[in-house]
């Protein structure tokens, strides 16, 4: 066992340069695929915040906004009616003039846009939270045009952006990740070629005497293993960086914040990069197994 | 021993057999010189020994092992029963003489102890105990030829194949190795040397083996090299 480790040591260090190269593109490529990791999981996040707080608002019209402040005229009682006999709808809430104004007070409390607005322009609303997120456009469908609503938002399509935002970021890191895969499992495959030929002579008496494969391959492979976690830390520790000095900054600041949740040290350390070690040593192996067969004599 | 029995081996590139229907017996613990020229199946016959090659026909037994039908996770149990040297002494250059013996077991799993214990013990015995911690840049071709027997030697092998460990060496120093390989084989190793030397042949009168074309030529007790040449 102790010889085996020695070996693999010998061999990372004869090719050193190679083995810097092995490790730096290896570890590129798990800190995208952590990075695009990371995504996934804000999305996630993301989407649960943002649908716990949408809703279909069916907005009603300039006379029943106007002289109604607890639904009670029969145009709001009827429709409030139909909306919670639908089973796709979870609850619903009836918010007035006098209270959207109040709420419009509150959120834009000390800016300009407070001056132009008149409780006048605001309509009343009946508040629909649905069952399934997803399938608000089907009361959108229904209730646009009935007599009393001015007009039916589902307030999903307005996120919508975001996620696709997100969601690009996701891909375009994934898809980096599998290019800077190939170069890293092509590397790994080609270090592996040299420290083997760089190696021949000992493994022909290694074979001589009558050693196990265990003997004459595991060193190989735990070359690979080593560059496979050895990047793997450095990219977890690229994204800790990238969080701390980076992401924090940006979700906490004036543009992002309360708009997508921050990423936590937990999501790095306790989930993310656990993933890339595995994966980096899982790759490392198979490639350096899948070489010793292909380019290697046993 | 060894024991073949009507072994052929042809290559694929070579339309001539590199061994022709050849049946032979060692005992265990006989000393045999297999001569003849180059390109006459010498080395072939010993990379069937040690289950480098298969053969094409025929059947090559070492102990008890059918060495061609040998599975693959087999060869190295083989192979730890049989040592080898060759003429270009295949030692480890970045190793010291002990570390290059040691290699041999290291490679096997064989405990660190026994290690210790037994890699001085057969330095001394190739007389080389003084010369331990030299580096085979250091060595005369004799030396380096001891320390490449004290490796194959070194597990104690049923076997001993010696492939020309002579052939790089001046008359006296390859005296010098004889000497050293029956010594090795008065502690019971079977010992199968392939060779050009004459003077070695004629002077150890040993049982010559000789291989001619792939074809088992001739089969002497105690022979010498050549009858008429």
């Amino acid at each position: 066992m102790l010889f085996v480790w020695r070996e693999a040591l010998v061999g990372l260090r004869r090719n050193l340069t190679m083995t810097l190269a092995m490790v730096i593109t290896t570890a590129i490529s798990l800190g995208l695929l952590g990075a695009g990791l990371l995504a996934v999981r804000t999305i996630d996040r993301t989407e649960d915040l943002y649908y716990s707080l949408i809703a279909v608002q069916v907005a009603l019209d300039e006379p029943t906004s106007a002289e109604d402040p607890d639904c009670s005229s029969p145009v709001c009682r009827d429709l409030r009616a139909e909306l919670e006999a639908d089973p796709l709808v979870a609850s619903v809430e009836y918010e007035s003039r006098e209270a959207a104004f109040t709420r419009f007070q509150r959120i834009y409390a000390g800016q300009s846009i407070l001056q132009l607005v008149r409780p006048q322009s605001l309509p009343a609303t009946l508040r629909v939270t649905m069952d399934d997120p997803l399938r608000g456009t089907e009361i959108v469908d229904r209730f646009t045009g009935r007599p009393g609503v001015r007009n039916v938002v589902d307030q999903r399509s307005t996120v919508a952006d975001l996620f696709s935002f997100l969601g690009s970021v996701r891909n375009a890191t994934f898809g980096l990740a599998i290019v800077q895969a190939l170069a890293a499992v092509l590397l790994i495959s080609n270090t592996i070629q040299l420290s083997a030929f760089t190696r021949r002579t000992e493994v022909g008496i290694m074979r001589l005497v009558g050693a196990t494969r265990w003997y004459t391959q595991v060193p190989f492979l735990i070359e690979a293993v080593v560059t496979g976690v050895v990047g793997a830390v450095l990219a977890t520790a690229g994204l800790v960086a990238g969080k701390v000095f980076f992401l924090d900054n940006l979700l906490s600041g004036r543009l992002l914040a309360n708009t997508i949740p921050p990423i936590g040290m937990t999501d790095v350390l306790g989930y993310v990069g656990p993933v890339l070690v595995v994966v980096g040593a899982v790759i490392a192996t198979a490639t350096g197994y899948v070489t010793l067969r292909l380019y290697v004599r046993s | 021993m060894i024991r073949l029995e009507n072994v052929s081996k042809v290559y694929a590139t070579s339309t001539r057999p590199a061994l022709d229907d050849v049946t032979m017996d060692v005992e265990r613990g006989e000393f045999v010189f297999l001569i003849g020229p180059s390109g006459s199946g010498k080395s072939t016959l010993l990379r069937l020994l040690l289950r480098e090659d298969v053969p094409s026909r025929g059947t090559v037994w070492v102990a008890n092992w059918n060495v061609g039908r040998l599975a693959r996770r087999r060869v190295p149990r083989l192979r730890q029963r049989m040592g080898c040297v060759f003429q270009d002494f295949r030692l480890l250059p970045n190793k010291t003489v002990a570390e290059n013996v040691a290699f041999a077991l290291e490679v096997i799993g064989k405990p660190r102890h026994t290690i210790r214990t037994v890699v001085p013990e057969v330095l001394d015995m190739v007389d080389l105990g003084g010369k331990a911690d030299r580096m085979p840049s250091e060595l005369s071709g004799g030396e380096a030829q001891r320390v490449a027997i004290a490796r194959a030697f070194v597990n104690r092998p049923l076997v001993l194949l010696a492939d020309e460990p002579t052939g790089n060496l001046d008359p006296e120093t390859a005296t010098g190795i004889m000497t050293l390989l029956e010594r090795i084989n008065r502690t019971g190793t079977t010992v199968l040397m392939a060779t050009h030397d004459r003077q070695i042949v004629d002077s150890a009168r040993r049982r010559v083996v000789e291989l001619s074309s792939g074809r088992l030529a001739r089969d002497d007790h105690r022979g010498v090299y050549g009858v008429a040449r």
